[in-house]
């Protein structure tokens, strides 16, 4: 092996290891930091749909029951998180890495 | 007078007379008009003697007028039975079982009914081809809640659309370095039937406010009277413009020189009603109409009668 394959090699390895470091440290927490959110815009938005599914009457939900098809799959889910969690403080600390 | 008549009023004044009689009046000059009866009491089925169903059917002895009964209860049925079918469509059975609850609630919610009615008669003013469309509705609470809910139903979907947007767009930032985003807004059916709704509210709203008048019906006692001025009060502030009040079953007055008992009881009913008469021609919209009580229903050959008093116009 000769000198600028091996200089080769060692910078790929570099970039190979920058990507990583960059992905870990910063992408990879940003980008799950901002879907969580994403993710409790879309609790709030499912309750407000469907406050009647917690025993709030709702003007809309007959309307709002037209989205069901579309929402199914989300729609179980959130219902099933809705009931079991205990407090907000779980929620949100899930969203940090300590 | 407007493409849409609203016939309003308190229980049992003679909404449905009235607005027959008129239904009657313009389509005998030669109109084509669509009675729509929101009531669920259906009472259209016995002035014109014959039965009517959920979409128009022409009225027998006419050459231009039909009617429909709206029924919420089979439009509340519709409307589950669609989104089911929907659903069917769209997820696997295991979910459909756990939406179903969902589903079956939302429907038996007591908006329900008033929401399935609102949306068969944005459906009618959307859909009718005739010339004028007059609609015979249920006593006035309920129908100023009706014709309140485009604003109402409008600013909370506004609210759903910004909700929806705002995860979607935290989901499409959250996509860094070319990751596919889990939504986009591009072809987000809910987006899209959140809006597709928003606009149909948006057109009642237009349309009651532009195309719409309300005839208020009474009659010569207090609680109705002061219905009647409460009822102009509520259009009024929520921009819904009245054509005039018609006053119903007034008292026929006796010949001068009858002097019995029946006689002095209508003198002294009349003397009556001349003052609840006077406090309806205070209020601001004019009185179209006065109808005095006749021997038998308003049906038949009273109801060219009646059509004949009514002074309202039949050119729009």
């Amino acid at each position: 092996m000769d000198l600028s394959e091996r200089i080769a090699a060692f910078r790929e390895w570099i970039a190979e290891w920058a990507r990583g470091l960059y992905h870990g440290m910063v992408s990879h927490p940003a980008y799950e930091l901002i879907e969580k959110e994403a993710e409790d815009r879309e609790d709030a938005f499912l309750l407000a749909c469907f406050p009647d599914a917690f025993g709030i009457p709702s003007p809309v939900s007959y309307y709002t029951a037209e989205l069901l098809p579309y929402l199914a799959e989300e729609f179980a889910q959130w219902e099933r998180r809705m009931w079991d969690r205990d407090s907000m403080l779980e929620r949100k600390g899930e969203q940090y890495h300590f | 007078m407007a493409r849409f008549v609203f016939f309003g009023g308190k229980g049992g004044v003679g909404k449905t007379s009235m607005s027959a009689a008129y239904a009657h009046k313009l389509a005998t000059a030669g109109e084509s008009v669509l009675l729509v009866s929101t009531d669920p009491a259906h009472s259209t089925a016995d002035v014109f003697d014959q039965e009517f169903g959920d979409e128009p059917t022409p009225v027998e002895g006419y050459d231009s007028l039909s009617a429909v009964e709206i029924d919420p209860e089979r439009e509340v049925t519709e409307h589950l039975m669609e989104t089911k079918r929907a659903l069917g469509d769209q997820v696997s059975a295991g979910i459909v079982n756990e939406i179903d609850r969902q589903l079956e609630l939302a429907h038996q919610t007591p908006g329900a009914h008033e929401s399935a009615l609102f949306d068969r008669f944005i459906e009618i003013m959307r859909e009718a081809d005739h010339d004028r469309v007059v609609f015979d509705t249920s006593p006035t609470g309920g129908t100023l809640r009706l014709l309140s809910l485009p604003e109402y139903l409008g600013g909370w979907i506004d609210r759903l659309v910004e909700k929806r947007e705002a995860s979607i767009d935290l989901y499409e930032r959250a996509a860094i370095g070319g990751r596919e985003p889990r939504r986009s807004a591009l072809g987000d059916p809910i987006l899209a039937r959140l809006r597709e709704r928003k606009e149909k509210f948006e057109f009642a709203r237009e349309t009651l406010r532009d195309e719409a008048e309300f005839v208020l019906v009474a009659n010569p006692d207090e609680l109705s009277v002061r219905e009647t001025e409460r009822a102009v009060g509520s259009l009024a502030e929520r921009d819904l413009p009245v054509a005039g009040v018609i006053v119903n079953r007034l008292t026929p007055a006796p010949d001068d020189d009858e002097n019995g008992r029946g006689a002095r009881f209508l003198r002294d009913r009349i003397a009556t009603e001349e003052e609840r008469l006077a406090e309806l021609e205070a209020l601001d919209p004019p009185l179209l109409a006065a109808i005095e009580t006749r021997v038998s229903e308003v049906k038949g050959s009273f109801l060219a009668e009646v059509a004949a008093e009514l002074d309202i116009e039949t050119t729009i």
